[in-house]
C-alpha cells in the first residue's frame, strides 16, 4: 500500500515541552491544512509521529501588514518571503527510519534536528502506528483527510473503563455501536449493556429516520435482549431473550438515593427509608411500606418515632415505584443468576427498557443489577485466585447517561464508582457513554482508559473529557474543531491521540454481520422463546420480519 | 557574434565605461551587454546612458531646430557628439560556464562591447543572482534596474509569469528589511501583468 508522501514544511523551530513549529511550503495551499492530521517529521535517525494542532499567519517585516500587497501577483511574490505560515505541531511518538519488527513507536523524549522536513503521514505510518486491521485490532475509522485504517487495540481497551463521550447528533451512538459490536465479534470480553434508548438491540433508527441493523440482527445468538418491558408491541416482534423482573427486595435504599432526584425524595424521606428498613427488616421494609394502608400511619409514627409529614411525603415519592410492574413482590427467576448463565454462556447482553425509559427505571435497573453482578464478580475472582483457577470472564458494562450514576456527589458510594476505581481488579470494568462528561466525578475521569470524543459544545464538558491527560491544550483546539462523525481518540488503547473520520456504518455492519446462518439461528430463537411464553401466556400471533 | 555596440575606456573592478559606436543604437537602460577580454565573456548590465560633446570643455549649445532637421543642414556638429554608457559588472563565462559574479579581473580598456545573445541572457538571469550584486553597488538607480532588466529578461522568456513570480521572490527577499524598495520594483515589474 505504498502511498506518495508529500513534504508540507520545514521545521524551524519549538520545543518538546511547547510543541514543535514548521514553516508551510510556497507550493502547499494552506486552505489544505487542517488541525487534527497526522504529520511526520522526517529527522536524521528517527521518525517524529506528530499532531497538527494550529496554523497560523506570520509576515517577516511589520511594514507589509500596514501596506500589504494590492494584487495577485504581489501576494505571490511576497508570499513564502514576506508573509508565511506556521505549523504547529505536537510530538506524541517516535521510531527508527527504518524500524525493524521489535520496534514499537515509543513516546516522543526528544526533537528533531532543525529544518527536518514535515510530510504528511502515509499508510504505512499509519499503519506503524496502529496496527493493521484484525478480529483483536478492528479499524473504527480514519484519520481525517486520510483513507488509512485506524485500529482500535481491544486487549487494551478491555482492560480499563473506557468513555464515549458527545453531544447527542455527534455520531456517538453509531459509533459505541461498532465498538461493541466489535468486542463481542472478538470476543475479549463479555458486554453487558444497559440500553436507555433503545439503540444497540435489535435496529436503531439514525438520524435520516431509516432503521440501522443493531447488535441483535448482525450478531444474532451471541447477543441476548433482556427487557423489563416484553409486552411492548417491539418485543412481540423481536422476542426478547428474557423477561426482567426485580422483586422489591433487592431494592437498596442506596438505589432509591441514586435516583432521588427522579422520585423526588429529600432528606428527610432518606432518614425515614433507614429507620424503616432498620425496623422492619433490609429486604421487607420496601413492600411492607408501599402495601400498608394510608390510614396505619399514625401507629407507624408512635412506633418507629418519625415525622409523619416525612412519611406521607416518602409513601408519595415510593408510589411511583408501583408505576413500574417490573418491580414486584414475588418474582419467578433471580435475573443476575440468569445473567450470569448467558456470561458463563459466552453471550452478551443488551438491557433494554421498551416502553419504560424513564430515568427512574433506568437507573434502578442499571444500579441494582450492576450491584448483584459486581459482588458476585468480587465472590467469584477472589475465590478464583483462592483456588488459582481463571476467574470469571471480564465484563464490560455499558452505561448510558454515566453522569447519573457518577456524579462527584454519589460517584464515591455507587458501585460504577467503585468499579471506575478499582479497574479491572474484578474482571469487570465500565464503558461510559455520557454527552455531559462534566457531570462526572474528576476522579472517575482520571481513571478512565481510553476516551472517545465526539463533539462536545460545552466549554465545561471540553475541559472535563480532558482530566488527567497530557497535552491538553493541543487536544482541546482538536476537540473544538470535530465535525459530526468526527472524533479524538485518545489513551490507553491507542499508541497515541488521532482524530478520526468514524468508519461507515454500512461497512462495519457487512463486515460484522456473521452472514446467512444468521437468520435461521433467529427463526429457531424465536420459536424457542414462543414456545415458553405459549406455555405461560397461550398462542401469541408470530411474526417473522 | 552579433554587432558591436560600443568600446570601453574605463574600467573598473565592478563597472566599465564604453563609448558607442555612432549617436544612432545607443544600448538600452538595463539591457545586458558583454565583452571579450582574456579568453573570457565579462557581461555587465548597462544602468546609465549618457551624450555629451566629444571636448569635454566645450559644451553643446542649443540650436532651436529639431535634431534630425539641425543633423541634416549642419551634419559636422554630429562629428562634435559621442554617446557613452556605464555598466555594472554582472558575471562571466570562463570555459563555456556562466557565473553570475564578478570575474578575477575587469576587461581591458578598448575592449568591444557587444549586446548579450538571446541564450547568454536566459543563463545570466537563470538565478537572478545579479540581482544581488547590482544591489550593492553604490550609487546605482537600483529600482528602476532591476525592474527593467527583469523585464527585459522575461521578454526573453516570452513573457514567462512563472519567472516574473521568481524574479520578484528574489527581489522580495533580497530586500525584505526594505519593504517599501521592493514593492515599487515589485509594482514595476508586474506593469501590464
Amino acid at each position: 500500500m505504498a502511498s506518495k508522501v508529500q513534504e508540507i514544511g520545514k521545521l524551524i523551530s519549538g520545543s518538546l515541552l511547547s510543541g514543535l513549529e514548521a514553516k508551510l511550503n510556497e507550493d502547499i495551499n494552506v486552505e489544505g491544512i487542517s488541525v487534527g492530521r497526522l504529520v511526520i517529521v522526517d529527522g536524521k535517525e528517527n521518525k517524529f509521529f506528530c499532531l497538527l494542532k494550529d496554523v497560523s499567519l506570520e509576515a517577516t517585516n511589520e511594514d507589509i501588514l500596514l501596506n500589504p500587497p494590492s494584487d495577485d501577483f504581489a501576494r505571490q511574490v511576497h508570499a513564502g518571503v514576506n508573509t508565511f505560515y506556521k505549523l504547529s505541531v505536537q510530538p506524541m511518538l517516535i521510531t527508527a527510519q527504518n524500524p525493524t519488527d521489535l520496534d514499537r513507536p515509543r513516546p516522543s523524549t526528544t526533537v528533531p534536528p532543525h529544518f527536518s522536513p514535515v510530510c504528511e503521514a502515509s499508510a504505512e505510518d499509519v499503519s506503524l502506528i496502529f496496527g493493521s486491521p484484525a478480529v483483536t485490532n478492528p479499524e473504527i475509522g480514519s484519520p481525517i483527510f486520510m483513507d488509512v485504517p485506524v485500529c482500535l487495540n481491544l486487549e487494551r481497551f478491555c482492560k480499563r473503563s473506557n468513555a464515549i463521550f458527545g453531544k447527542s447528533g455527534s455520531g456517538k451512538s453509531v459509533l459505541t455501536r461498532m465498538v461493541l459490536g466489535y468486542l463481542i465479534k472478538s470476543d475479549m470480553a463479555i458486554n453487558l449493556v444497559f440500553d436507555m434508548h433503545n439503540e444497540y438491540g435489535w435496529s436503531a433508527t439514525n438520524e435520516g429516520g431509516i432503521d440501522d441493523p443493531s447488535l441483535k440482527q448482525l450478531l444474532g445468538s451471541k447477543v441476548a435482549i433482556f427487557t423489563v418491558d416484553s409486552n411492548s408491541p417491539l418485543y412481540r416482534k423481536i422476542r426478547a431473550d428474557y423477561d426482567v423482573q426485580i422483586p422489591y427486595g433487592a431494592i437498596e435504599i442506596a438505589d432509591l438515593e441514586l435516583a432521588a432526584g427522579e422520585l423526588g425524595l429529600t432528606q428527610a424521606g432518606i432518614e425515614t427509608m433507614y429507620r424503616l428498613s432498620d425496623k422492619w427488616g433490609e429486604d421487607r421494609w420496601l413492600a411492607r411500606f408501599l402495601d400498608m394502608d394510608i390510614d396505619d400511619f399514625p401507629q407507624v409514627v408512635e412506633d418507629l418515632k418519625v415525622n409523619e409529614q416525612a412519611l406521607n411525603k416518602l409513601r408519595r415519592c415510593l408510589d411511583r415505584l408501583k408505576k413500574l410492574p417490573f418491580i414486584r413482590k414475588e418474582v419467578a427467576d433471580d435475573t443476575v443468576n440468569r445473567i450470569m448463565d448467558f456470561i458463563q454462556d459466552g453471550k452478551h447482553i443488551v438491557f433494554q427498557f421498551g416502553r419504560y425509559n424513564s430515568m427512574l427505571a433506568y437507573i434502578l435497573v442499571a444500579n441494582i443489577l450492576t450491584r448483584r453482578l459486581h459482588k458476585l464478580y468480587v465472590d467469584k475472582t477472589d475465590s478464583a485466585r483462592a483456588e488459582g483457577v481463571d476467574g470469571p470472564k471480564p465484563l464490560v458494562v455499558t452505561i448510558e447517561e454515566a453522569h447519573k450514576f457518577l456524579d462527584p456527589q454519589v460517584a464515591r458510594q455507587t458501585t460504577f464508582g467503585t468499579i471506575a476505581r478499582e479497574m479491572r481488579k474484578y474482571n469487570m470494568v465500565l464503558l461510559l457513554i455520557d454527552q455531559r462528561p462534566s457531570g462526572i466525578d474528576d476522579e472517575v475521569l482520571s481513571q478512565v482508559g481510553t476516551r472517545i470524543i465526539g463533539d462536545l459544545g460545552d466549554e465545561r464538558d471540553i475541559n472535563a473529557v480532558l482530566t488527567g491527560l497530557p497535552s491538553q491544550g493541543t487536544l482541546k483546539v482538536l476537540i473544538n474543531n470535530l465535525e459530526p462523525r468526527q472524533f479524538l481518540l485518545t489513551g490507553f488503547a491507542l499508541p497515541m491521540p488521532v482524530v478520526i473520520d468514524a468508519k461507515d456504518y454500512g461497512k462495519f455492519c457487512s463486515e460484522i454481520s456473521l452472514g446467512s446462518g444468521i437468520i435461521l439461528d433467529e427463526i429457531e430463537r424465536r420459536k424457542t422463546v414462543d414456545g415458553l411464553k405459549a406455555r405461560v401466556f397461550g398462542d401469541d400471533e408470530i411474526i417473522f420480519d | 557574434m552579433s554587432e558591436r555596440i560600443g568600446e570601453i575606456i574605463e574600467v573598473y573592478t565592478t563597472r566599465f565605461l564604453a563609448q558607442a559606436d555612432g549617436l544612432d543604437n545607443p544600448p538600452h537602460f538595463g539591457s545586458f551587454v558583454k565583452t571579450e577580454s582574456q579568453g573570457m565573456a565579462i557581461y555587465g548590465l548597462v544602468y546609465n546612458v549618457h551624450e555629451t560633446s566629444i571636448d569635454p570643455s566645450r559644451r553643446a549649445v542649443a540650436f532651436g531646430i529639431e535634431r534630425t532637421e539641425l543633423f541634416k543642414r549642419q551634419p559636422q556638429i554630429a562629428e562634435f557628439l559621442k554617446i557613452e554608457f556605464e555598466a555594472a559588472i554582472i558575471g562571466f563565462n570562463d570555459a563555456g560556464y556562466t557565473r553570475a559574479y564578478l570575474p578575477p579581473f575587469p576587461p581591458r580598456i578598448h575592449s568591444f562591447v557587444y549586446p548579450c545573445e538571446k541564450q547568454e541572457v536566459l543563463d545570466l538571469t537563470e538565478d537572478l543572482e545579479f540581482i544581488r550584486s547590482i544591489n550593492a553597488l553604490p550609487g546605482l538607480p537600483i529600482e528602476e534596474l532591476a525592474a527593467a532588466s527583469i523585464r527585459l529578461a522575461c521578454a526573453e522568456r516570452e513573457g514567462d509569469r512563472a519567472f516574473l513570480v521568481r524574479a520578484g521572490q528574489e527581489i522580495a527577499q533580497l530586500l525584505k528589511d526594505e519593504y517599501e524598495k521592493a514593492r515599487s520594483i515589485i509594482r514595476r515589474i508586474s506593469d501590464g501583468e
